[in-house]
């Protein structure tokens, strides 16, 4: 009989090494794990941007289907709109007030956003 | 057998620090550095494991990148009751199993089931040293004894695990063993004898 009985199998089958890895698979398999760039949208964020985009496409056969005649018909409400807005003239005065008034109130009140302190500079310690 | 090779210490990949489902949870929690650590703890093993299985360097490179590819990306399904250890050895085992296949679907080779016996396996094993010895041994086994070996090689007597890799009844786990270990026996105490 041989000197391979159960337990010195056993004990050499233990004892070997294993083979060793060739280099950089290590560094391999973290930069396809952990390593790997993100993605650059996460699912749902693919999901919305297709929604929107199938939504667009609808809005456009819809909007050019009757041979753009909707399309140009929304143009020109949008123009006479502005047009009609740009030249009255109480219109235009009350706008100009209102902005007046708003940087009025910005610079005078105490609550101008036009020199925010820095976080920085807060955060100094006095000397 | 010699005593050096006999009292030569197991390799474990499992080392001390957090067990394994820790470090699955840590990575779940996004410490991507836990799972570096699994990492470095069974890269080696899973390679030697794809290398038994598809005697190539390059290939089993592969595998076990993909292995660990897979196991990251479902990470989330992974059970914590389950072994990390047998679950990715059960990745690597079933991508080995699939080159394999396609090997054998694309280029007609024979799958590894038998070693060539014009070269004899006998014959293979003589003039090597001892552990050399039990590596030529093991590699001219057939392939379903030498994934069991290899597998009782990587974890110990764990029946179940390696039950649990292989999908296969823990009884014909054992039957495949006791196999295997017979003609181990066999080749490396006929070596023994042609030697002296």
């Amino acid at each position: 009989m041989n000197n391979y009985d159960d337990d010195a199998l056993d004990r050499a089958l233990f004892a070997l090494p294993l083979e060793e890895p060739p280099a950089g698979l290590r560094a391999a398999i973290l930069t396809s794990t952990i390593y790997a760039p993100a993605p650059a949208f996460a699912p749902w964020e693919v999901a919305g941007l297709g929604a929107i985009l199938a939504l667009m496409v609808w809005l456009a056969i819809n909007v050019f289907s009757d041979g753009g005649h909707l399309f140009q018909q929304s143009v020109q409400t949008i123009g006479f709109s502005l047009g009609h807005t740009l030249s009255d003239f109480s219109i235009l005065w009350w706008v100009a007030l209102g902005g007046a008034t708003a940087i009025w109130m910005q610079f005078f009140t105490g609550t101008s956003s036009f020199a925010p302190v820095s976080r920085k500079a807060q955060s100094r310690p006095n000397r | 057998m010699s005593a050096a090779l006999a009292e030569a210490p197991r390799i474990d990949p499992v080392t001390a620090g957090p067990a394994d489902s820790e470090l699955v949870a840590m990575t779940l929690g996004g410490n991507s550095e836990a799972f570096s650590t699994l990492v470095e703890r069974y890269d080696r093993a899973v390679y030697h494991l794809a290398y038994r299985t598809l005697h190539d360097v390059e290939e089993a490179r592969d595998v076990a990148q993909e292995a660990f590819f897979k196991a990251f990306r479902s990470l989330r399904t992974f059970k914590p009751e389950a072994r990390f250890s047998t679950w990715i050895f059960a990745i690597a085992y079933h991508a080995s199993c699939d080159r394999l296949n396609r090997r054998k679907r694309y280029s007609n080779e024979e799958l590894p089931d038998r070693a060539d016996p014009a070269a004899g396996p006998e014959g293979q094993v003589l003039a090597l040293d001892e552990a050399s010895r039990l590596r030529a041994a093991i590699e001219a086994l057939p392939e379903k004894y030498r994934t069991v070996i290899t597998l009782y090689h990587l974890q110990g007597k764990q029946y179940e695990e390696i039950a649990g890799v292989l999908g296969l009844p823990m009884g014909t786990v054992k039957t495949h063993l006791f196999r295997a270990k017979e003609q181990l026996r066999k080749m490396l105490s006929a070596a023994e004898v042609t030697e002296s």
